[in-house]
């Protein structure tokens, strides 16, 4: 009998916070750092007779993030109810767009197993209320068993973008690549900051398996993944768990579980799924999107980080490893072609930023945009070296004195005593006459030729190259001392 | 003639020319109130001391009402004003904020003299449905005063105010003008902002004004039919005047009478009223047709109950004892503090319309009747708007019988339906419906309505000024 195998068939839900000034029905703000219950009002807290009133900031944040995952807009769309009763959804039904979104279908690329391009189809995207959050007195954090529950509404009507995949995700490494590539478009799109520590990006799974003799387990949910790495671990378990069971010849149930991180795996979801329902929600009217409002905002797109990253491999003969690492952050790939307009080389400035720029933002704990140094002037220090003008080595220096001191070029090259085009001709001839006059008995045991392997000329040269620091040419030093020596 | 017999005009008008001063109506009203309220019971709280402070104050004193009391109904919101639905579950609940219709009359110098009572979370049709007892006819106190916005019909009609605020979901405002005896109109749905209106119904539910006089409805309008950017279903192009002008003419309009409806049984006195009526139109030029409405006649009721009913379950979905109104401290758990509050919190009525509402969106049938529902409701919109193609009103009852008497149950069915017919197609299509006093019958006054398409609020009106030169206003009863 052949051996089974297993196919795992995945699709992903994600929540990602839009960036708004306000919430998506009111106007207060979404900061949701101020203390408990002081970003709130009638309407985000549902007070009898209030009114959503939808803010156009998500509609066209919701449009951006649609733009940035290839999804078609639609022209229409509308708003439900998803009705259960729960103390943080303070009108007992949050407001989703779940049935009639605001886009069409889209999707991400990824790279399969044999590292071809393979497309994760996007269902797709829609709009949504977020929920308050829920503080409980109990030690493990959760409401049973908790004395007193707290909730702060700050977060309820923050928007939310929620993004369906189809079950297109064949293994947990291609889940995170494409929540890490759409995360990536979504930050350039100017949507979302999608700042995953702050928890505005949140990981559904929707998991199951289909096995070699034609069996196919059931769906499983797992929810409550809010990083990439709990995203990856979770379904990797789920994987695990469901082919055990297959092999056994149980069944996989359909149902949702829980990840538990600490523990590292899956449990049945503790709290019993509320009986959802749906109807129009009657107090808001259909969206309407006009084909010039997409243009407008397809106009506010900006070039797509996978897109720049094949641009610069294709165009510039960068490295796509390091195209990747640049195009990772908006605002260093802004740098870096800023760095390439300025005229340095393309390569040569994204080995600059890949190896110095990123290290010292790295020790310093900065971002780009904290960076001082102006990407014309990292690129006039490229453009030197590339020409020679200075070495490598004095290059890393003048960098990192440029940075440490907020100077500009020519005034670092003249601080730190540096001769442009390093020393030559006359002034290296004066040097190495003062090193051989300085070691007469070196001059005398070459001249005598005991000097066989080239020791000693090898030394003469590195006190000549410490004499010029380090501004000679290897090169040109080697034949002048050679020529000085005969 | 006492000032608070003035209607509102009448009393503008002394108070502008100096006349009388606004302390003087506070007075008389009060006083009115003070010797009726036992027998009409048409508040839930009585805000004669806010109302004092607001007159104190002289917090508008430009404003076009300045000075002139007022009654709302209990489902708007009224900032720091306990503000109840006639529901237990909100318990002492004050707003912090105000309704804006109510914002837009205190802008405008109105003083707040009560929050009148209604059926609970405007659910009924005789003001009986409220947890706080019923309210009676100010003209005949053994019968109901129509609902579920009795209390602001009958606060208007006994005099206590020259006018008031209530909410048409079905009916609410209309039936109660009806029976007690006023002018009513429910304005097209947008017309005024329901910012602050506690929601029934939300594509249903419109804020609209009782008063004694067509003028006194057309002045109020002028106050509270502005933009609000707090509503989304209000208008925003158009601008409406309501402008009263005696210079109005129905001369060669078309007023329709429905085929459907004129094999239904109707009370002799509205019978009457509707020739009577028919009469006036053509000695006024107008000319009275007929119009076809097959899908409203037969479908427009179930099409609505299914509507109200999945809107209100989810807008009485709030009501959990978690942030405000009445709650319980010693559940064991969530589930039962929810079902505690929302047992003891709702009336029976409330209840019933909760689970028919939830039944009828569950996932199974949520097709076959709230889905199908609001197609059929689409179909109505287009069968009104065909027929406004046909003729400029239509003329109906707005109920087929007289006020019954409180506790009296009609347990006619068919006649219920019937009675439904004439007032909840007008909220399915959001056109305007106003409710105009005839004359009386007996002691008893009989109402008559006229709907008109969409925006057409302000020509309604113009044609209730012209009915009213030959039927006359309303009186208002000797309760003492």
């Amino acid at each position: 009998m052949p051996e089974l195998t297993f196919t795992p068939v995945i699709g992903i839900e994600i929540h990602i916070r839009l960036k708004t000034d306000s919430k998506i029905f009111c106007s207060c703000s979404t900061n949701t750092d101020a203390p408990a219950n002081t970003n709130i009002c009638p309407v985000c807290l549902g007070l009898p007779g209030s009114l959503p009133r939808l803010n156009n900031q998500v509609v066209e944040q919701g449009i951006l993030t649609g733009l940035a995952l290839n999804c078609g807009i639609s022209p229409k769309s509308l708003f439900f109810r998803k009705s259960y009763f729960y103390p943080d959804l303070p009108k007992g039904h949050q407001v989703t767009q779940c049935d009639f979104p605001i886009t069409t279908e889209g999707y991400i690329e990824v790279h399969d197993d044999n590292g071809n391009l393979k497309k994760i189809r996007v269902n797709h995207l829609h709009l949504e209320e977020d929920v308050g959050s829920l503080h409980h007195s109990a030690s493990d954090g959760r409401l049973e068993g908790a004395d007193t529950s707290y909730v702060d509404y700050n977060r309820c009507g923050t928007p939310l973008a929620e993004i369906v995949s189809e079950p297109d995700v064949a293994s947990a490494r291609e889940a995170v690549e494409y929540v890490t590539t759409l995360r990536r478009r979504v930050i350039y799109s100017g949507a979302s900051d999608v700042e995953l520590e702050k928890g505005m990006m949140r990981f559904d799974a929707n998991v199951s398996m289909k096995c070699s003799d034609g069996r196919w387990g059931r769906k499983v949910e797992v929810k409550n993944m809010n990083s990439f790495k709990a995203l990856e671990r979770a379904i990797e378990f789920e994987i695990k768990r469901q082919k055990k069971l297959m092999l056994n010849g149980e069944e996989v149930l359909q149902e949702t579980r829980h990840w538990n991180d600490a523990k590292g795996v899956t449990s049945p979801s503790r709290v019993k799924e509320f009986y959802r329902k749906f109807i129009v929600e009657p107090d808001l009217p259909p969206l309407i999107i006009t084909q010039e409002w997409v243009d407008r905002m397809k106009a506010k797109m900006p070039e797509m980080p996978d897109v720049k990253a094949n641009r610069y491999v294709s165009e510039w003969g960068i490295p796509r490893e390091v195209a990747d690492v640049i195009t990772d952050d908006k605002n260093l790939a802004a740098y870096f072609e800023a760095c390439v307009a300025a005229g340095a080389n393309p390569v040569r400035a994204s080995h600059w930023i890949r190896t110095e720029v990123l290290r010292v933002l790295n020790e310093n704990q900065l971002k780009i945009s904290d960076f001082k140094m102006k990407p014309e002037t990292l690129a006039a220090l490229v453009s030197r070296v590339d020409d020679g003008k200075i070495s490598t080595t004095q290059g890393k220096e003048v960098f990192d004195y440029m940075f440490a001191n907020n100077s500009d070029i020519d005034e670092t090259v003249s601080k730190l005593g540096i001769t442009e085009g390093g020393v030559v001709g006359n002034a290296l001839n004066d040097i190495i006459q003062s090193v051989i006059k300085a070691n007469p008995d070196v001059l005398e045991e070459i001249k005598s030729g005991k000097d066989k392997k080239g020791k000693k000329l090898k030394f003469l040269q590195g006190l000549v190259m410490k004499e010029t620091k380090g501004q000679a040419k290897p090169q040109e030093v080697a034949e002048a001392i050679a020529e000085a020596v005969k | 003639m006492e000032l608070y017999e003035y209607n509102l005009h009448d009393l503008l008008e002394k108070l502008n020319s100096k006349e009388i001063s606004s302390k003087e109506i506070f007075e008389s009203c009060k006083k009115r109130i003070d010797s009726c309220e036992d027998k009409i019971h048409a508040f839930i709280t009585r805000t004669e001391d806010f109302a004092k402070s607001q007159l104190e104050e002289n917090e508008n004193p430009a404003g076009i009402f300045a000075g002139v009391p007022t009654v709302i109904k209990d489902n708007l919101c009224t900032k720091g004003i306990k503000t109840t639905a006639a529901s237990k579950i909100l318990g002492e609940w004050k707003p912090p904020y105000d309704a804006t219709a109510w914002k837009y009359l205190r802008e405008a110098g109105a003083v707040l003299m009560g929050k009148a009572n209604m059926d609970e979370f405007a659910m009924g049709n005789t003001c009986g449905n409220s947890a706080f007892g019923a309210t009676h006819n100010p003209n005949d106190i053994s019968r109901v005063p129509g609902g579920s916005s009795g209390g602001s019909a009958a606060a208007v009609s006994a005099g206590y105010v020259p006018f008031s605020l209530g909410s048409d979901t079905g009916g609410s405002i209309r039936q109660p003008a009806s029976y007690c005896g006023v002018y009513g109109l429910k304005p097209t749905y947008g017309m005024v902002s329901r910012y602050g209106l506690i929601s029934y119904g939300s594509s249903l539910d419109q804020i609209g004004p009782f008063a004694r006089t067509v003028e006194d409805l057309q002045l109020v309008m002028s106050v509270i039919a502005k933009y609000d950017p707090m509503d989304s279903s209000c208008f925003r192009e158009k601008t409406h005047d309501f402008t009263h002008s005696e210079n109005v003419s129905i001369k060669g309009k078309k007023i329709a009478l429905v085929k459907e409806f004129q094999d239904f049984t109707l009370d002799a006195p509205i019978a009457e009223a509707m020739n009577k009526i028919k009469k006036i139109l053509e000695d006024e030029g107008a000319v009275i047709t007929e119009v076809s409405l097959p899908v409203v006649s037969r479908y427009a009721v179930a099409c609505y109950y299914a509507l109200a009913m999945s809107e209100a379950h989810t807008n009485l979905e709030r009501y959990d004892g978690v942030r405000y109104g009445y709650t319980v401290n010693d559940a064991s758990s969530l589930k039962e503090m929810f079902e505690r509050v929302r047992s003891y919190g709702f009336g029976s009525e409330v209840k019933s319309r909760i689970i028919a509402g939830t039944c009828l969106t569950e996932p199974s049938r949520c097709e076959e009747y709230y889905v199908a529902a609001t197609k059929v409701r689409t179909l109505i919109a287009q069968e009104f708007s065909r027929a406004f193609g046909e003729a400029d009103f239509i003329l109906q009852p707005v109920t087929p019988s007289m006020p019954p008497k409180i506790g009296e149950v009609d347990d006619d069915e068919m006649k219920g339906y019937e009675a439904d017919l004439y007032t909840l197609p007008v909220n399915l299509a959001g056109l305007p419906g106003l409710s105009f006093f005839t004359g009386y019958s007996e002691n008893l006054p009989v109402g008559l309505q006229l709907i008109g398409p969409r925006w057409s609020d302000a020509d309604l009106l113009n044609a209730g000024v012209i009915i009213e030169r030959h039927t006359g206003s309303p009186k208002i009863p000797d309760l003492n």
